[in-house]
């Protein structure tokens, strides 16, 4: 397993390199900069030339990126240019927010698409199989925007018993946090729950159609044994492939999801930091992004070839 | 991987179903009843209740406030989309009534010299800041100083430059000495808030907020928003009655408005026009228009793009809008449809600018055709939001009905005012400007769209640029030669049509009905000196 990591780190650490270039370039390439922004409209131009001279912004841009890298390499990200606070504190606390409502929702991921796909396989009951078609279907369907309105409009304005928006942090207060966690962590996760649910199901089916199956119920195994221990492991390897990836689509569904329920993380703060053409914002948040990406799918290969043993001998 | 068992059994998936079912909803039950059954709730915890009752008004309490956009600390010193939390945490010198008449604040009183050249101020002695520091007339100094300094972009700038000597008699007294007469200094009164100079660099960090303010800064937390707190140490005795005040960042309309609904928050300036009629069906809530505030809706013109470069063309299409319609469509009603900028409280306005331009359709046309055209093509840039795009197309509808052909340019936020600030907009453009409520000389001066020397029109007048420079100069006008002065720029703005208005919005504001007392001064800093949740 150590040599397999080992093969694969330099090319994340590459895509990481590379990325960083791509990101402060195409980010330069966007018309409008930090300092006319924080000029306001009514700015003259030795206004605007004053805050581009404090922000650092006349200086040549290899020399802005060198600087970046730098900054990044000692650790010290330095302070925002408009939203205000240090640039790490600020990416501190979004990211423990998104870290909060992902591991909610994958959570919700794992229990409703197990269940989904569990039941949807296994059950007898013609009637639960559908009612699960129909959960699932419909979960792809409708997007976040539209279930996250439903969510709020049912449970918050018409029931009140959860807060439309908001958040708790979990540390301080876990019942309140509980609270406002549990509608966009539902609604960020139904998607994908619902296409986790489905690879399960078909993982299962095809698992409980081999053939030592067959074998092993007539020798008289219990069928709860032949799931968990036989069918179930057989199926979970691209399961847990799919999950990895999901894990990204949470993140990115994460921003929109943010602002339907006024949750303060890392999509609220890219949105803000971008409006306002924050660089040091949006550029170590867009690379952190990368990176959890790549490590994300770097952890899934490891869980894969840990899964299935032909992989790291590849 | 075989293994052998002892005894058969049914099929795998006989068996299986209720047990799974048990696991799989107990799972899913467990998780969901997580929130719901703890200990307390966080829908009860959110509507904060007065710990007093009797006689209005009532203490304690913490106000939830929904904003749409986060405090910028970069931007306390400019009127910014966000300028709420001003007033809560910093005091003025002096703030306007209705009528536009000067009251004291922080100022007590105040005496011009009769040249206009210097005004002398008397201040507070009972001041202090919220880290216990007396309030002096160093912190005026400083304050006016502050705002000269442009990297802090304060739209009143070239008032606060104006100033240029100090001179102290004694802790609460001051002299300001001015280059030249101006009338719109109690606009920088209201405008300028008096900070703390040692903090000042921590402030426009957001690391920390030290005025003399009603409530004191508790945390603030980047895209959630500020926690205020009730500064018992207020001048004002036994204000404020709230115990404290929580905005929150709600970025999206919908979330807001259910945030209203459901009790969460009990103020909000920030609901569209056109989602207002969901909150007035809901009798828990109220709305209230404020005629000042927020500013206008206007059509931009590159006068140097032609046939813009004609007036006559500018004038077909300031006829050819249906600013009733725009009004209606796009901002639920709450306006005023207009063709001249100013509100209805401010000196400069009249019922004859406002309907100087309506819709008249035919007559847009007629005027296209004298200066010979028939058919034009022109692009419009807008700002890709909601709200804006529906004025922008409202805009491209009526335009067409003249032969006038718009394309839309959808831009964000940032590139539009690059734009606006480099003088590099497209032939048309739509965006909204402020500066209209208070003297009408700032709107000249401070509002850039508007500036006489420069603006994003590229329309310069030598006539323009002498009746705004005498409007602004001369503070000892009488009213009647302030009205003609007014006249005079309202009469070139009209006939010039650099810049087309449309619509006067005021801030439209939307409470819980059991919230009393909210006020916002002419540049919408919220006062809550005297609110109280009943």
């Amino acid at each position: 397993m150590r040599g397999y990591l080992l093969r694969r780190l330099p090319s994340a650490l590459l895509v990481l390199l590379g990325a960083s270039f791509l990101i402060f370039t195409i980010l330069r390439l966007v018309p409008g900069d930090p300092a006319t922004s924080l000029a306001g409209p009514d700015a003259d131009a030795a206004t605007v030339a004053a805050i581009r001279e404090r922000l650092g912004l006349d200086a040549p841009l290899l020399s802005q990126y060198a600087h970046w890298i730098g900054s990044l390499v000692t650790g010290d990200l330095g302070p925002s240019y408009a939203i205000g606070g240090q640039v790490a504190d600020l990416i501190g606390d979004g990211l423990g927010a998104t870290a909060e409502l992902t591991a909610a929702a994958l959570l919700f991921v794992i229990v409703l698409g197990g269940a989904f796909g569990i039941l949807g396989a296994t059950s007898r009951s013609g009637w639960v199989r559908s009612a699960i078609r129909v959960t699932t279907t419909a979960a792809l369907a409708v997007p976040p925007f539209v279930s996250g309105v439903l969510l709020v409009m049912l449970f918050a304005v018409l029931l009140g018993v959860l807060p439309p928006g908001g958040r708790v942090p979990f540390l301080g207060a876990p019942d309140l946090a509980a609270q406002y966690l549990l509608l966009p962590a539902l609604c960020l996760a139904l998607p994908s729950a619902a296409v986790l649910g489905r690879y399960l199901k078909d993982g299962i089916e095809r698992a409980l159609a081999e053939d030592y199956i067959r074998t092993a119920t007539a020798a008289g195994v219990a069928p709860r044994r032949l799931l968990w221990r036989h069918a179930l492991p057989n199926a979970l390897p691209p399961v847990v492939t799919l999950l990895g990836m999901q894990t990204g689509h949470l993140l990115g569904g994460a921003v929109l999801v943010e602002a339907i329920f006024a949750w303060p993380g890392l999509g609220q703060l890219a949105e803000q930091g971008l409006s306002r053409r924050d660089y040091p914002v949006v550029q170590d948040l867009l690379l952190l992004l990368v990176a959890v990406f790549v490590v994300v799918q770097l952890l899934t290969d490891l869980v894969y070839a840990w899964l299935d043993p032909r992989i790291r001998w590849e | 991987m075989t293994e052998l068992y002892p005894s058969p059994s049914p099929s795998p998936s006989s068996g299986l179903s209720r047990r799974s079912t048990l696991l799989a909803g107990g799972g899913s039950a467990l998780l969901l009843g997580l929130g719901l059954t703890g200990c307390r709730s966080a829908v009860s915890e959110s509507a904060s209740a007065p710990q007093e009752t009797g006689a209005a008004p009532k203490r304690g309490g913490i106000l939830n406030l929904a904003i749409n956009a986060d405090f910028t600390p970069a931007l306390l010193f400019a009127q910014s989309g966000q300028s709420l939390q001003q007033r809560l945490i910093y005091n003025t010198l002096t703030r306007y009534d209705d009528s536009l008449t000067p009251k004291p604040e922080l100022a007590t009183s105040w005496t011009y010299a009769k040249d206009g050249r210097s005004i002398t101020l008397k201040l507070r002695d009972d001041v202090t800041f919220h880290d216990g520091r007396p309030f002096t007339a160093d912190d005026v100094i400083f304050a006016v100083k502050n705002l000269q300094n442009p990297v802090r972009a304060a739209q009143l700038r070239s008032t606060a430059a104006t100033i240029n000597g100090f001179e102290k008699r004694g802790d609460h007294e001051l002299v300001l000495k001015l280059a030249h007469p101006v009338n719109n200094l109690f606009d920088l009164f209201e405008f300028m808030i008096i900070t703390d100079e040692k903090t000042v660099e921590d402030a426009v960090t957001g690391k920390k907020l030290i005025g003399t303010g009603p409530f004191r800064l508790k945390k603030w937390s980047p895209g959630s928003g500020l926690s205020l707190t009730r500064n018992d140490s207020y001048w004002l005795p036994d204000r404020p009655y709230l115990d404290g005040v929580e905005l929150r960042v709600i970025p999206q309309a919908d979330a807001l408005i259910s945030s209203l609904r459901s009790g969460q928050s009990q103020l909000s300036f920030g609901v569209p026009g056109k989602s207002l009629s969901v909150i007035k069906s809901d009798p828990k809530l109220k709305i209230t228009n404020y005629d000042t505030g927020a500013g206008a809706i206007y059509l931009g013109v590159n006068t140097t793009v032609a046939p813009l470069n004609d007036k006559t063309v500018r004038q077909a299409l300031a006829w050819a809008i249906d600013r009733d319609r725009l009004l209606a469509q796009t901002l639920g009603g709450y306006g005023l449809a207009s063709a001249a900028p100013w509100p209805k409280s401010s000196p400069a306005f009249s019922e004859a600018h406002r309907t100087h331009y309506t819709h008249n359709p035919g007559k847009a046309r007629e005027l296209l055709r004298s200066a010979g055209h028939s058919k034009l093509e022109l692009p419009l840039l807008h700002i890709a939001l909601p709200g804006d795009t529906a004025i922008a197309e409202s805009i491209q509808y009526d335009l067409k009905q003249i032969g006038v052909h718009v394309t839309l340019e959808p831009t964000d936020g940032a590139t539009a005012q690059k734009k606006l600030i480099s003088q590099e907009m497209p032939a048309l453009w739509t965006m909204g400007h402020g500066f209209a409520q208070v003297q009408p000389s700032t709107l000249a001066v401070s509002a850039y769209p508007f500036n006489e020397a420069k603006n994003t029109s590229k329309y310069r007048s030598a006539a323009y640029t002498k009746v705004v420079q005498e409007a602004w100069t001369k503070p000892g006008t009488s009213a009647a030669g302030a009205n003609a002065l007014h006249e005079k720029i309202s009469g070139i703005l009209l006939d010039e049509a650099f810049i087309i208005d449309l619509v006067v919005r005021g801030q439209v504001q939307v409470n819980a009905d059991r919230l009393h007392g909210v006020a916002l001064n002419k540049f919408s800093y919220l006062n809550l000196d005297n609110a109280y949740l009943a």
